[in-house]
């Protein structure tokens, strides 16, 4: 029954154009949780360097905490479930959408509701934190451009509050 | 707002990231059977509630997700130091 449901996404496809920035929908992509207290237990998984610093970001692989790493790959990336490995994989693709904020006022907009200094993030640089009350993961994808994680119940609000923040 | 240093970022960050966790060092006894009724009251719900240093747990749950343990002065609500759980007293 499910097959027959029209998917729907929480954010609109069209773009919102404001003052020096646009706020728009990601593609939709594959996410994976993954928690290892080893890193080289996650690196065994996937078979590549991942980075050991929170913060850090390599090739799509997010170092969100000491033991929690986030892999965002393009949709429909198949990982294997870590049998055997001491590693916990969950696929978390639904659960999240991407919201990319871009042009030169990006990081003007993010500071609307989030008290970090994006100025001086590098770039790739990742982290979870608060905007206004809703969780979000923000990377830094390039020096204008910002990705945003966020909980795709949350993701109509935040919308809105981007758009918003941008068209001022 | 109150900047609280997390020990596993290595930096500091705004208090709504934070969330308090309790009373730091409180160990669960080992044998809990082997407690009387009023020893076991006492690991329960029995906390110190002093006028100046406290220590304290907190949790950067929206942002590494970690516990870590905090000295906290409970007048002024400056924080001395923090450091990673696991690490003896400070």
């Amino acid at each position: 029954m499910s097959e027959g449901l029209t998917r729907r996404e929480p954010v609109p496809a069209e773009p919102v154009s404001g003052r020096d920035v646009i706020v728009r929908a990601a593609a939709p992509m594959a996410r994976y949780a993954l928690r290892a207290r080893q890193a080289s237990d996650v690196e065994k998984l996937l078979g590549r360097p991942v980075p050991h610093k929170i913060g850090d970001t390599d090739q799509g692989v997010l170092c969100l905490g000491p033991d929690e790493w986030l892999l965002l790959a393009p949709a429909g990336t198949a990982l294997s479930a870590g049998e055997g490995a001491a590693v916990a994989v969950t696929e978390v693709s639904d659960r999240n959408i991407g919201i990319i904020v871009e042009g030169p006022r990006a990081s003007e907009v993010l500071a609307a509701g989030c008290p970090l200094d994006f100025d001086r993030f590098n770039v790739g640089r990742a982290t979870r934190t608060i905007f206004e009350t809703v969780e979000v993961i923000i990377q830094r994808a390039a020096a204008d451009r910002f990705h945003v994680e966020v909980w795709r119940s949350f993701a109509p609000w935040l919308w809105t509050a981007f758009a918003t923040v941008a068209s001022e | 707002m109150i900047l609280i240093h997390c020990p596993y970022c290595d930096e500091k960050r705004a208090e709504l990231e934070f969330a308090y966790a309790g009373q730091a060092h409180i160990a669960r006894p080992a044998d809990p059977s082997a407690l009387s009724d009023e020893e076991w009251e006492h690991y329960l719900f029995i906390r110190a509630n002093p006028r100046g240093r406290h220590h304290e747990r907190w949790r950067h749950i929206h942002g590494c997700g970690r516990f870590f343990n905090a000295v906290r002065d409970t007048v002024t609500d400056k924080f001395e130091t923090t450091y990673k759980a696991g690490e003896p007293r400070k």
